[in-house]
């Protein structure tokens, strides 16, 4: 188990240094540039030469790569070039929306996929299970905007009980009101990636349902429900656990789509503005710390995976 | 207890969604009430600031809302385009034009406190002369001398400026604090009506009233500028009561908004230019035929329809600007004439490139193609992020057609501007403009700008699809929330809100 994880954690590192490498130099295939949006329409070759000596845009990109790196292993993730603000320090400030809006999102979707995928597979033979898979493929080719769009209109244009837009000025000094404004925005990544899940979930279950160990739980004398309930859930859980990595990563691209939506302050909509603004140490920042939490996530997915798999155990001893 | 943990989570979700809903506050405000002093009015603004550094980042999102509110110079200008005293009580000019006195008020401090001496005039006045990398440094450069004696300002010329005063009430014009040690990117330290509170990038600005203001203190004590890109989303939330202004509303929606009864739309002249900008160096535009031709085959009165709002517009100078004129007869809709240009000029089956920001909605482009299509040109249209637009377009000069809503004031200049990306390259104009600029009087400068503008317009240098409007939703329950050009400036001294 050390030796695997040890493995796994040289592989994530791996990872990060290729995404950076990455990161950093398809930005720089972006036409347009920071000097030229500070100056405007109204500039003269000059200003612009000016600007970007202030802002020292002109070294060289290998060089402005390796500084980029070694800041970020001395835990500077650099800083803005229109602000002055630290990357991580904005990071960390959008963080307090966007995390929690992810954490509702997934919580929302595990809670509608895991038992609607079961049921529907125990009863895929019958109406309702028919009515839940239909249903579960047909959310998930909603486009998240249009799914906001008609939850806004209903909760907070109808019948103004949820807020349309926004996040409290005063940030989560007011939880309630902070968690109140994250309800739709979670409910609209939460239905779409859940149902997603749920088909992921469904297909889980009928596999479990044909397996020899169901059946022969069956044939000693539990319904074929029990038998699956005490038998086939925990490796469907197991397989759950496996895409919630994917799912993270949804939630994220979710989020970018869904902040800008509902004008949440988040990570999401920084990343769309930093780009536009082509603020590349703000984008670059972002985008690394987004990858570094995907692969995160992924790894301890693995390690998780491992620990409550017996046979995965087994062969790696 | 491991297979009942999802469903109590779930009911306890529920529960939680519920009592959230149940403590709702009632939305949206009843339109009648007393003004209230303490009121805190949200206001939608489409396009935030990159930074705050007035001094050194352009754009027309700074001085919309730090001119006049946090900001002021010597002069300040209405909405109707009048210049009117600011941080100046009064000014003379001499009769030869080269000698600007002004005269300081007395008790104006800075928002930290600090009082405003006339050293910080000359300091602010000569800065921005001097440091090129100033915004709109190149608008004082006539400027010879700022000398301060008691409370009196003399600005000396090295000749007649008839733009003087103007720029004095724009960007460059701008009183701050010498040795100030705010930092500019992300913070103010004006002696305007409001002081700047927070600003939270990506989401909002929030300005206070400045409680120690000389002059007449703000109405609202707190205006919000909610910054919501998308326009749908910025109806859904003046529907929920979330915000209270509307700005650059897309008119289309008007009987959306209005359907409640909370909001009614104000439409009021803005010096917005929707500009289709011709490259004439090289290829068919170079052909003033084929220009005149694009002209005359666009229906500009489709173009005011399909917004909504606005005005038509056939040459460079829009009505609130010196030197409007009409210049309908220049290139009317015509597209047989349009047909007969192209083929006199040998193009009659032509392709051309239209590069256009992202961001302008789909029907200028739409209607664009269909017009030229119906003379024989094929347009392609080549939609890209604004940042792309500066590096081809406006740096490089390299495009064919390219739009753009040019929302400045009084920017003809870049007309007489051979290097600017427009490529129009006329003496005459620019001759025309430095008369214009050194005219000593504002009539004379209004004639001698509307011969310039008659002559761009009758050069084909561009066509102008729209003058835009300034539409607005505004909250019954809100008032002194202006109307005109506010794309540019906002000045949001007498905005205020009933407590309904």
């Amino acid at each position: 188990m050390i030796r695997y994880t040890l493995m796994r954690l040289a592989l994530l590192a791996a990872g990060l240094v290729v995404a950076s490498v990455i990161i950093f130099f398809t930005l720089r295939i972006l036409p347009g540039d920071v000097a030229q949006l500070i100056g405007g329409t109204n500039s003269t070759p000059e200003q612009i030469a000016a600007i970007r000596d202030r802002l020292h845009l002109d070294a060289p990109l290998a060089a402005q790569y390796l500084e980029w790196v070694g800041g970020v292993l001395r835990g500077d993730l650099g800083a803005s070039l229109l602000t002055g603000t630290p990357v991580a320090a904005e990071l960390a400030q959008k963080a307090q929306i966007t995390l929690p809006l992810g954490a509702l999102s997934l919580t929302i979707a595990l809670l509608f996929a895991g038992p609607l995928g079961v049921v529907s597979a125990l009863r895929r033979s019958r109406l309702g299970g028919t009515v839940i898979g239909v249903g579960a493929q047909t959310l998930a080719a909603v486009p998240v905007v249009w799914a906001g769009m008609m939850l806004v209109v209903v909760f907070a244009v109808w019948w103004g009980v949820l807020p349309a837009q926004g996040f409290p000025r005063d940030g989560w000094s007011d939880p309630g009101a902070a968690l109140r404004s994250l309800v739709l925005p979670a409910l609209t990544i939460g239905v779409v990636e859940g149902a997603m899940l749920l088909r992921f979930v469904r297909s889980a279950t009928l596999q479990a349902m044909g397996q020899d160990y169901v059946r022969t739980a069956a044939s000693q004398g539990l319904t074929r429900t029990r038998a699956l309930i005490r038998h086939g859930l925990p490796n469907v859980g197991l397989s759950v656990v496996t895409v919630l990595g994917l799912q993270v990563a949804g939630i994220i691209v979710g989020a970018v789509v869904i902040e800008q939506l509902f004008s949440l302050p988040g990570i999401g909509r920084m990343l769309v503005r930093d780009v536009s603004a082509r603020d590349l140490p703000m984008v670059q920042g972002e985008l690394l710390a987004l990858t570094a939490f995907v692969l995160l996530v992924g790894f301890v997915v693995d390690l998780v995976h491992r620990l409550i798999d017996p046979r995965q155990r087994e062969s790696a001893a | 207890m491991h297979r009942r943990t999802p469903l109590a989570l779930a009911a306890l979700v529920a529960a939680a969604v519920l009592s959230l809903s149940a403590c709702a506050p009632s939305t949206s405000p009843t339109p009648s009430g007393s003004p209230d002093a303490d009121s805190s009015v949200v206001v939608r603004l489409a396009l935030e600031p990159t930074n705050l550094d007035i001094r050194q980042t352009s754009g027309s999102a700074l001085d919309q809302i730090l001119i006049d509110n946090v900001y002021q110079g010597l002069v300040a200008r209405t909405p109707e385009q009048e210049i009117v005293p600011a941080l100046a009580s009064d000014w003379t000019v001499s009769d030869d034009r080269l000698t600007y006195t002004f005269t300081l008020r007395e008790g104006v401090t800075f928002h930290d406190g600090q009082p405003l001496t006339p050293e910080d005039v000359v300091f602010s006045l000569t800065q921005h002369r001097d440091n090129a990398g100033w915004v709109d440094a190149g608008t004082l450069a006539n400027v010879t001398g700022v000398t301060a004696d008691g409370q009196t300002i003399t600005l000396t010329l090295s000749e007649p400026d008839s733009q003087l005063l103007w720029n004095l009430s724009g960007r460059a014009g701008i009183i701050l604090k010498e040795g100030d040690g705010v930092d500019y990117q992300t913070a103010a330290n004006g002696t305007g009506p409001f002081t700047l509170e927070r600003w939270t990038r990506g989401d909002n600005i929030t300005f206070a009233r400045n409680p120690a203001y000389w002059g007449t203190p703000a109405k609202a004590a707190e205006v919000v500028f909610d910054y919501i890109p998308d326009n749908q989303a910025a109806l859904n939330a003046a529907l929920a009561g979330e915000v209270d202004v509307v700005t650059g509303f897309d008119a289309n929606l008007k009987t959306q908004i209005e359907a409640n009864g909370d909001f009614s739309l104000v439409v009021g002249d803005s010096t917005d230019k929707g500009t289709l900008a011709f490259n004439q160096t090289s290829g068919p535009l170079a052909d003033k035929r084929v220009r005149q031709a694009i002209r005359q085959a666009i229906d500009h009165d489709a173009f005011v329809e399909a917004l909504g709002a606005g005005k038509t517009m056939y040459g460079p100078i829009p009505s609130l600007d010196p030197g409007y004129e009409d210049l309908s007869e220049v290139a009317p809709y015509d597209p047989d004439a349009a047909k007969k240009l192209l083929a006199d000029a040998g193009a009659a089956d032509t392709t051309l490139t239209l590069t256009i920001p992202s961001f302008y909605p789909p029907t200028i482009s739409q209607l664009l193609v269909s017009d030229l299509n119906d003379v024989g040109i094929t347009l392609q249209v080549d939609s890209v992020d604004f940042p792309t637009w500066l590096t081809n377009v406006y740096t490089n000069h390299d495009y064919e057609l390219s739009f753009v809503l040019h929302t400045e004031a009084r920017d003809f200049i870049n007309w007489a501007n051979p290097e600017y990306y427009f490529t129009y390259d006329n003496p005459q104009v620019t001759q025309l403009y430095t008369q214009a600029r050194a005219a000593t009087s504002d009539e004379e400068a209004a004639k001698l700008l509307a011969q310039a503008a008659r002559i761009v317009s009758d050069d084909a240098a561009a066509d102008w699809l729209y003058n835009g409007a300034s539409v607005v939703a505004v909250g019954t329950n809100v008032s002194g929330f202006p109307s005109v050009n506010v794309n540019e400036r906002l000045n949001v001294t007498e905005l205020g809100k009933s407590d309904g």
